[in-house]
């Protein structure tokens, strides 16, 4: 049974085909949140509406980059973030840092934020990096669906706070009311499910630290 | 829960961001408040600049970090169908429960303003704004579409 196309992707082809409607749909669905989404941060309507409309204009300039595979929402939201972080440090509001990858949004290169970056400063090949996160990210995303069908929440919490925020484990356990040592337990047992997918996709340890932290320490 | 991850957040000194803060500072992803936080930092402690170019430099030669690869592919964003659910009540106490979390204590900036937007929808107050702002969004960009054989 071949797959079935996601309405997003049928949108997107017929944008593709330079229809007017197509165009106006996607802009109806996603104006909405795109616009609460930049507002939050500037507090200005005005500017907030012009940084939007920048995004739609971003989004089709860089259409023949866009791979469909990737989640329209998502996709729309990065541009929004590089245009969000252009005019921010128009404004000097965002300090802009020396030798920074994140520097401007110009290149149309959206697929990846991380593929902004200029070619020469690229150790590795950005497809071998490309294929290093998608591996990671089916494999946490696989352990969240266990999590979630077992309706393990608390877990999720649990490594959302450790990893995503980059709390420490003391704070993870008093926000959940769990102790430090069950906090390092679902830790381990994470990060073991994580190097094992790593040694089972053949890539490089290397280029996760963060999973060999505390081997290296021992 | 919530008012301890508050106070923690408000009381942590700059020095204390951590990585995974300042991998979502340079996404543009991390929590407004917070965001603002890390500029103010940035502009008094040189060191946090050092650590931001350390951690581009670490990008840059393509290590990866679980935070950010999380983050990116919104690993445990919900639905936007599940934040309407949320909205209107008729959610599993569970899953309401993960979705209070996500909102108010991870603070997802795209989930917010998703849930903003759903929120906006539901009252359609400003109805006549949304048509006209649509409108001018479309007359801005339509310039750009363009057939792609």
């Amino acid at each position: 049974m071949p797959d079935t196309i996601r309405p997003d992707t049928l949108l997107v082809q017929q944008i593709r085909t330079g229809k007017p409607d197509a165009w106006n749909t996607l802009i109806a669905q996603y104006e909405g949140r795109l616009l609460s989404f930049v507002q939050s941060r500037l507090r200005q309507r005005a500017a907030s509406e012009d940084v939007v409309q920048e995004t739609f204009i971003g989004f089709l300039t860089s259409l023949p980059n866009y791979d469909t595979r990737r989640p329209l929402e998502s996709y729309l939201f990065s541009i929004a973030s590089h245009k969000l972080t252009d005019y921010l440090r128009r404004e000097g509001r965002r300090p802009v840092l020396p030798l920074s990858s994140t520097a401007n949004s110009d290149g149309g290169a959206w697929d990846m934020p991380c593929s902004a970056r200029p070619a020469s400063s690229i150790a590795r090949s950005g497809e071998r990096r490309g294929m290093e996160e998608e591996a990671v990210a089916q494999g946490i995303a696989d352990q969240i669906d266990a999590w979630r069908t077992k309706g393990d929440w608390q877990k999720i919490k649990c490594m959302e706070l450790l990893f995503v925020c980059g709390a420490a484990n003391k704070d993870v356990a008093a926000a959940l009311g769990i102790s430090e040592q069950q906090v390092a337990n679902f830790k381990f047992d994470f990060i073991a499910r994580l190097q094992s997918l790593v040694r089972k996709q053949r890539l490089n340890e290397d280029v996760f630290p963060e999973l060999y932290a505390d081997e290296h320490a021992s | 829960m919530k008012t301890y991850f508050l106070n923690f957040m408000r009381t942590n000194m700059p020095a204390d961001f951590s990585n995974a803060e300042l991998e979502a500072y340079l996404d543009e992803s991390l929590p407004v408040e917070r965001m603002a936080a890390v500029e103010d930092a940035l502009r008094q402690y040189e060191a946090l600049e050092q650590r931001m170019i350390a951690i581009n430099g670490r990008r840059d030669a393509g290590v990866h970090s679980v935070g950010e690869i999380w983050r990116r592919h919104r690993l445990s964003c919900p639905p936007r169908e599940q934040l309407g659910s949320y909205l209107l009540g008729v959610l599993s106490n569970e899953a309401a429960d993960y979705v209070k979390f996500h909102l108010e204590v991870v603070k997802c900036r795209y989930c917010g303003a998703s849930i903003e937007d759903l929120r906006a929808q539901q009252s359609a107050a400003d109805a006549g704004a949304v048509t006209s702002r649509r409108l001018k969004y479309f007359q801005s960009s339509a310039g750009y579409l363009r057939r792609q054989d």
